[in-house]
């Protein structure tokens, strides 16, 4: 409140005058607060340094509320001060030894500026400032609070002073809230105001971190002998305050101010073009051991995009399975989400389908996507359902040793259901568990290729975790039974893609 | 559901209605017909015989007369580091009358076609040195021992040997295989490589068309 009556100096009758003629109820609830504490606490304190509003966080019996947050410090010492005092105008810009300025809304930003705030919605406008440099779009947010430990350690050896002096009074039993509490609730009403939005444990975080402004520079660690002090000091009871118990700091601390928003989600499904066979992957080279890797540099196209249009720091890649690098992805797509950190705005749906048909219209055509959309905690679940139990749909190009009859196709087609035990196939054998696995193959289609008698185009749908490769060229016989077996001769497999993934919704 | 996809004189009534089904149907064509011209666009030219699985994904390598002469053993390396091992075709046990007979993995120490190799960290695998022996194949001339030729850890030997030992006959280097093998590490594979040649210089050396 701006238009607070400031004190006359060393003229107490003016205060309570001025106070019934501007004051409102909230006003005049902390002025008869302060008049009610404990006068010589108060004196004891505001000698030793201590800020307005600790004192009152210290010494009041009523709750620490946020009427406080509109008067000014200035004002509150006034009326914490006993009339025949002047007023120690030349104290007002000490820093106090237990918040380091924190209740006092003095702060160091950035550029090392120091900020001071006369009240409460003062200090949120500057906060809010700082807010919207990040650039997120809220229209809630939940507040945390950090600050230094040395608070808490010259918190300690305040009320151990206290303790020591007026150990029997009844103020002094109460439980005190804390400095991070304190500026909570004396803030973030006036941050409501000043943000335009709601507060809640939401998905949106502003964090605000107080650090010791010269952390390096100053002696931060007790030495032992100062610690051995200390704790003799704890198990009497002081009745001074020394000055090794606790941490004299002379500057405000740093304040910086960090939002997080909870990651967001969209889904879809994407399909790859590209068959990543390099003929030379095959020529080895002792050092490099494993199979080349599945991961589709391609599919970054997607996230890629997404992420300029939310804003955010980074992104994650979720596949509901994966395929071998040399093949493709067809029909219907596989369900993939793409986990957003940070983002500071959630696109449209506009925006995301101008996102799908710039990727499909790339002219590299590696990558394909459908279904892009913004989807919520049902996401998980989603994706779990592409797991073991579901159904993969295939289709493979084949070579016998010997021409593609008619009988062939019929023998092929007319298995249903048939069941093959595979051993882990040699080309994951590696890095898998030797076991032998029972697969299904729910149903196969030939078809003859044209111009080449010794190929076929296989359609087959299988149980999920089937390697489909080792059932066509059987896999040193570790594969039964293989293609080559049904049809009793050599059978390679030329070429892989899968086309469909059978989701719950599809 | 799986559903078999038929060519369009069959449609299978479901509860949809027959309009609903028609639209769906000759949609469904048309993705069907997409699909295939995509499954197809990357053949280009169809080799007569493309190259096998195993000349695709391993190297091979062989030793030849090992230990004893006529011992002529393949060892195909695939790009993960494990050997397959197995009798060359220019195997002395081949020339006799009959071809192999038997196969015997009872050798040395312990039964080798009773491991149980299980994890990923292949808990429980034989240790093998380059000349431990792998298994005793017969004719009905005489029994020859087989060897590892790599030093690491038997991951499998192919047990359907005992009841088909013709495979050896018929394809050995294929279903015919004896065991697979891992090297422990990269540096002994290197050592292990320097007493292997390669397929070039063992046709050469064999004279053999292959």
């Amino acid at each position: 409140m701006a238009d607070e009556t400031k004190p006359a100096s060393g003229d107490s009758a003016g205060l309570s005058n001025g106070l019934v003629s501007h004051g409102d109820h909230k006003s005049r609830r902390v002025y008869q607060a302060a008049r009610s504490l404990h006068s010589g606490a108060v004196k004891d304190l505001l000698s030793l340094g201590v800020c307005e509003r600790c004192i009152f966080r210290l010494v009041s019996v009523e709750a620490f509320d946020s009427d406080l947050s509109s008067v000014s410090a200035s004002t509150l010492r006034s009326w914490l001060e006993s009339g025949d005092e002047e007023a120690a105008s030349s104290e007002e810009s000490s820093c106090c030894i237990v918040c380091l300025g924190v209740l006092q809304f003095v702060f160091s930003d950035a550029k090392q500026t120091l900020v001071r705030s006369e009240c409460g919605s003062d200090y949120a406008a500057r906060v809010t400032d700082l807010v919207k440099e990040e650039g997120h779009e809220f229209d809630s947010f939940g507040l945390e609070v950090y600050v230094p430990a040395t608070i808490l350690e010259n918190e300690r050896a305040v009320l151990l002073y206290l303790k020591g002096k007026y150990n029997s009074e009844s103020w002094l039993q109460s439980e005190k809230i804390s400095v991070k509490d304190a500026l909570k609730v004396l803030v973030l009403d006036p941050l409501k105001v000043s943000l335009g939005a709601k507060s809640d444990s939401s998905s949106f975080q502003i964090r605000l971190t107080y650090s010791k402004a010269s952390d390096e520079a100053q002696g931060a660690s007790e030495t032992t002998r100062e610690r051995k002090k200390r704790k003799t000091d704890e198990e009497n009871g002081s009745t001074s305050m020394s000055e090794n118990s606790f941490e004299k700091v002379y500057e405000p601390c740093i304040l910086s101010i960090h939002c997080n928003k909870m990651p967001i989600f969209f889904s879809g499904r994407y399909f790859k073009y590209s068959r990543n066979v390099s003929q030379t992957r095959w020529i080895i080279d002792d050092e490099r051991m494993g199979e080349a890797s599945v991961e589709v540099v391609h599919l970054e196209l997607i996230g890629g995009n997404i992420l300029p249009a939310c804003l955010g720091d980074s992104y994650k890649f979720h596949a509901a399975g994966r395929e071998d690098i040399d093949v493709r992805m067809l029909g219907s797509g596989r369900p993939f989400l793409i986990e957003v950190q940070n983002s500071r705005k959630c696109p449209s749906q506009q925006s995301l389908t101008e996102i799908e048909e710039k990727i499909n219209k790339s002219e590299k055509k590696l990558v394909g996507v459908k279904d892009l959309k913004f989807i919520g905690s049902q996401c998980w679940a989603m994706m779990r359902e592409g797991e073991a139990e579901k159904q993969k749909q295939y289709a493979a190009i084949v070579w016998i040793a010997r021409p593609v009859e008619e009988k062939d196709i019929d023998s092929i087609s007319s298995l249903k259901e048939l069941k093959i035990l595979q051993k882990t196939p040699v080309r994951v054998l590696h890095r898998r568990s030797p076991l032998e696995r029972e697969r299904t193959i729910h149903w196969m289609k030939v078809e003859k290729i044209k111009g080449s008698s010794h190929y076929f185009l296989l359609h087959l749908c299988t149980q999920a975790g089937t390697y489909i490769k080792e059932f066509v060229h059987g896999d040193l016989g570790r594969t039964t039974p293989s293609m080559g077996s049904i049809l009793g001769c050599r059978a390679e497999i030329i070429q892989l893609d899968v086309t469909d993934v059978k989701m719950g919704d599809s | 559901m799986a559903e078999n996809p038929e060519t369009d004189d069959t449609i299978e009534t479901t509860k949809q209605n027959q309009s609903e089904e028609e639209v769906e149907h000759s949609d469904e064509q048309k993705q069907e017909d997409e699909l295939r011209s995509l499954l197809l666009s990357d053949i280009g030219d169809l080799p007569l015989s493309p190259p096998s699985a195993t000349q695709v994904n391993f190297v091979s390598y062989f030793i030849t007369d090992f230990t004893k002469p006529g011992h002529d053993q393949y060892i195909y390396r695939h790009a993960n580091g494990l050997c397959v091992i197995g009798l060359a075709p220019t195997h002395i046990a081949f020339k006799d009358e009959g071809g192999i007979t038997n196969i015997d993995f009872n050798v040395g120490k312990s039964d080798r076609s009773v491991l149980k190799v299980s994890g990923k960290r292949k808990k429980n695998a034989m240790r093998s040195e380059s000349n431990t022996a792998l298994c005793k194949v017969s004719t009905a001339k005489d029994s020859y021992i087989v060897r590892c030729c790599v030093k690491g850890s038997l991951l499998e030997v192919n047990e359907r040997l005992i009841k088909q030992p013709q495979l050896l006959n018929s394809s050995a280097d294929r279903e015919g295989y004896i065991a697979i093998i891992m090297p422990t590490r990269p540096a002994d594979w290197t050592k292990n490589k320097e007493s292997l040649i390669t397929l070039e210089e063992y046709k050469a050396k064999k004279e053999v068309s292959l």
